[in-house]
């Protein structure tokens, strides 16, 4: 397009287009070269006059060794096979004549292109002064931010415009053209590029620092979504809004684990579809094990630091919350839950599920009633005696629930050696589909709890009949519902 | 299940004179004793709630455990630091012999009943038929 309008407006058109546009196109239009030819003040000063604006060192550079060399470049050359004119700077192509350019106002001046002769020609031959600031010379106010290829493409455009008013004052690009280089010329270039190199790795850096910021604010944004979804700032009354250490501890290796509970179901169902082989399934299925493992190996950790906080459940999603059994899920459930959804199996891995389930049970009832004795023995040991005995009354109460610790430790275990049998009585294909059901059976339930958080909540104002007006889903949930999210720890489990 | 009764006969200190009747001799040959005299041995503590969890979890499963509380036992210290000898931890209590053999603590007993062996080894000592 840019040719059209160079063309057409015989160098003129360019001043139509909108200025950002010109700017961009004028990086990647080589083709204008080929209009130069036509142009007869391609005048090197002019050249050089806009190259300053964009990257001055480059484009400078460019046409002195370009003088120097005889215009022997390759996309410049037609630009300069008109150069041997001498610099008319009152010739000098106006590429932009609605865009006087500036001319004096960046740092390296418009004197440096070839000799001394020319900086002088090139700072005084200013005849228009440049008042207005051409929208290309604004861009390049950050010198650093045109490559070097823009050199070559600023010649092209700049070239092309017919001089109209002398805005460029570069005629000494032309005689810079004829001069030879010297010492002082090539230091003076080699400062320009530097200095334009430093610019553009400074640009470079900002532009990296605003794009981490920007994945650090999603990222942050994503945690908070989470914690939300489980309820950490939804259900403050429950806690009291504080977080011990190694609770929050928990919840952020938590977090992270979750991450990469999706990473190792993508492994799953990756391996289940692109049929892997059953001993790469194997590995497969034991990392997802091992997954799990780590994840008790946490709750140890934290079950020593702050118990309580596993057992009220305030690092789990709210939905998980509601089914939790000392800590964690409840391994019967999640058996009777695979049991439906793994069919078909064969007779022998049905009975080995309902015989695990039975003995699951069988734990589960046994560490509750162990469960119900602490808490019974904790109140007689709170409410009784008399207040002389506080102390030692509080001294016992603790001892009494360090067991607690126990107690999570035992079901943290339960449920670990549950998984671990459930991948024995399954084929190695039957587990990784079993553990796929499992992360996608969470997945659903913290989901859930996400849009139950977020859902729309209506005040109605006097219809307090507690009925769960379903209806219109959602929207007419009562208030008085809400409260129900405090008082999970009435469960009976526990 | 790792301790065999007959390793633990070697170690025979020297007789300590106990001033309670019927408690002669070493603990952890009284362990031993106690162990085998019964299908199913529960060491515990009276007042400890994962030994009243233990011992509901072997009724749940129709088996009638003799529990011996340590608490309950004048040698009980003795009988006490004997176990975390044996047993290589400080949470001995609840600890299980079946058929006089060691399977261990809640633990371990957990983790055999969830992969299937506890009850065989249960039936192999006569504490539950069928």
């Amino acid at each position: 397009m840019e040719s059209h309008r160079i063309i057409g407006g015989g160098g003129l058109g360019l001043s139509e287009a909108g200025p950002s546009a010109t700017h961009h196109q004028h990086h990647h239009h080589v083709p204008t070269y080929g209009v130069l030819h036509g142009i007869n003040t391609t005048n090197p000063s002019t050249l050089i006059n806009e190259g300053h604006a964009f990257n001055f060192g480059e484009l400078e550079e460019a046409i002195v060794l370009q003088g120097v060399k005889g215009r022997n470049d390759e996309g410049k050359a037609p630009l300069f096979t008109t150069a041997a004119a001498p610099p008319r700077p009152a010739a000098t192509l106006d590429m932009f004549p609605s865009w006087p350019i500036r001319f004096h106002q960046t740092s390296r001046g418009g004197s440096k292109s070839g000799g001394e002769s020319t900086d002088s020609a090139l700072s005084t031959k200013t005849e228009p002064p440049f008042e207005a600031e051409s929208p290309m010379s604004k861009k390049a106010t950050t010198p650093s931010s045109l490559d070097h290829h823009d050199a070559s493409r600023i010649i092209g455009p700049s070239s092309s415009s017919q001089a109209k008013s002398p805005h460029e004052k570069r005629k000494g690009a032309g005689s810079t053209s004829e001069k030879p280089l010297d010492a002082k010329t090539l230091r003076r270039l080699a400062q320009n590029r530097e200095a334009a190199r430093k610019s553009r790795l400074r640009k470079k850096a900002y532009v990296q620092q605003l794009e981490s910021s920007r994945l650090k604010l999603t990222q942050l944004e994503q945690d908070l979504q989470r914690a939300r979804s489980q309820g950490l700032f939804m259900d403050c009354g429950g806690v009291g809004g504080n977080l011990s250490s190694g609770a929050a501890m928990f919840d952020m290796e938590y977090a992270r684990w979750l991450e990469e509970e999706q990473r190792v179901m993508g492994e799953l169902r990756n391996g289940l579809q692109a049929p892997l082989s059953d001993g790469e399934m194997r590995g497969i299925v034991d990392g997802y094990l091992s997954h799990y493992d780590e994840l008790f190996r946490l709750k140890a950790v934290a079950a020593k630091s702050d118990v309580f906080h596993l057992i009220n459940g305030m690092w789990t999603s709210q939905a998980e919350r509601c089914f939790l059994w000392i800590g964690g899920f409840r391994p019967s459930d999640l058996i009777t839950m695979l049991i439906q959804q793994l069919e078909p199996l064969a007779e022998q891995q049905i009975m080995g599920m309902y015989g695990l389930r039975h003995s699951s049970q069988q734990a589960e009832d046994a560490l509750s009633q162990g469960l119900d004795q602490l808490q019974q023995s904790l109140v007689d040991t709170i409410a009784g005696g008399p207040i002389v005995d506080g102390v030692q009354q509080m001294v016992v109460a603790m001892g009494k629930l360090a067991n607690l610790e126990g107690f999570v430790r035992q079901a943290d275990n339960l449920r670990q050696q549950t998984l671990h049998q459930l991948c024995r009585l399954l084929t190695v294909r039957q587990a990784a589909r079993c553990f796929i059901v499992i992360g996608e059976y969470y997945g659903r339930l913290r989901a859930l709890s996400s849009l139950w958080a977020s859902r729309p909540r209506e005040t109605l104002m006097s219809d307090d009949n507690n009925s769960c007006q379903t209806t219109t889903d959602l929207q007419m949930v009562q208030p008085s519902h809400h409260h129900h999210h405090h008082n999970h720890h009435h469960f009976p489990s526990f | 299940m790792h301790y065999q009764t007959a390793s633990w006969g070697s170690y025979v200190a020297p007789s300590r004179s106990n001033a309670m009747v019927g408690v002669g001799g070493d603990p952890l040959e009284r362990i031993e004793r106690l162990a085998s005299e019964n299908a199913v041995v529960i060491f515990s503590i009276s007042s400890c709630c994962m030994c009243h969890a233990i011992k509901r979890l072997f009724c749940g499963m129709g088996v009638n455990p003799a529990v011996h509380e340590l608490d309950e036992d004048p040698s009980g210290k003795d009988l006490e630091r004997a176990l975390i000898r044996l047993l290589g931890t400080s949470s001995v209590v609840p600890v299980v012999f079946i058929g006089g053999k060691l399977v261990g603590t809640m633990d371990r007993v957990m983790a055999c009943h969830i992969n299937g062996t506890l009850v065989p080894l249960l039936k192999e000592a006569g504490a539950l038929w069928l």
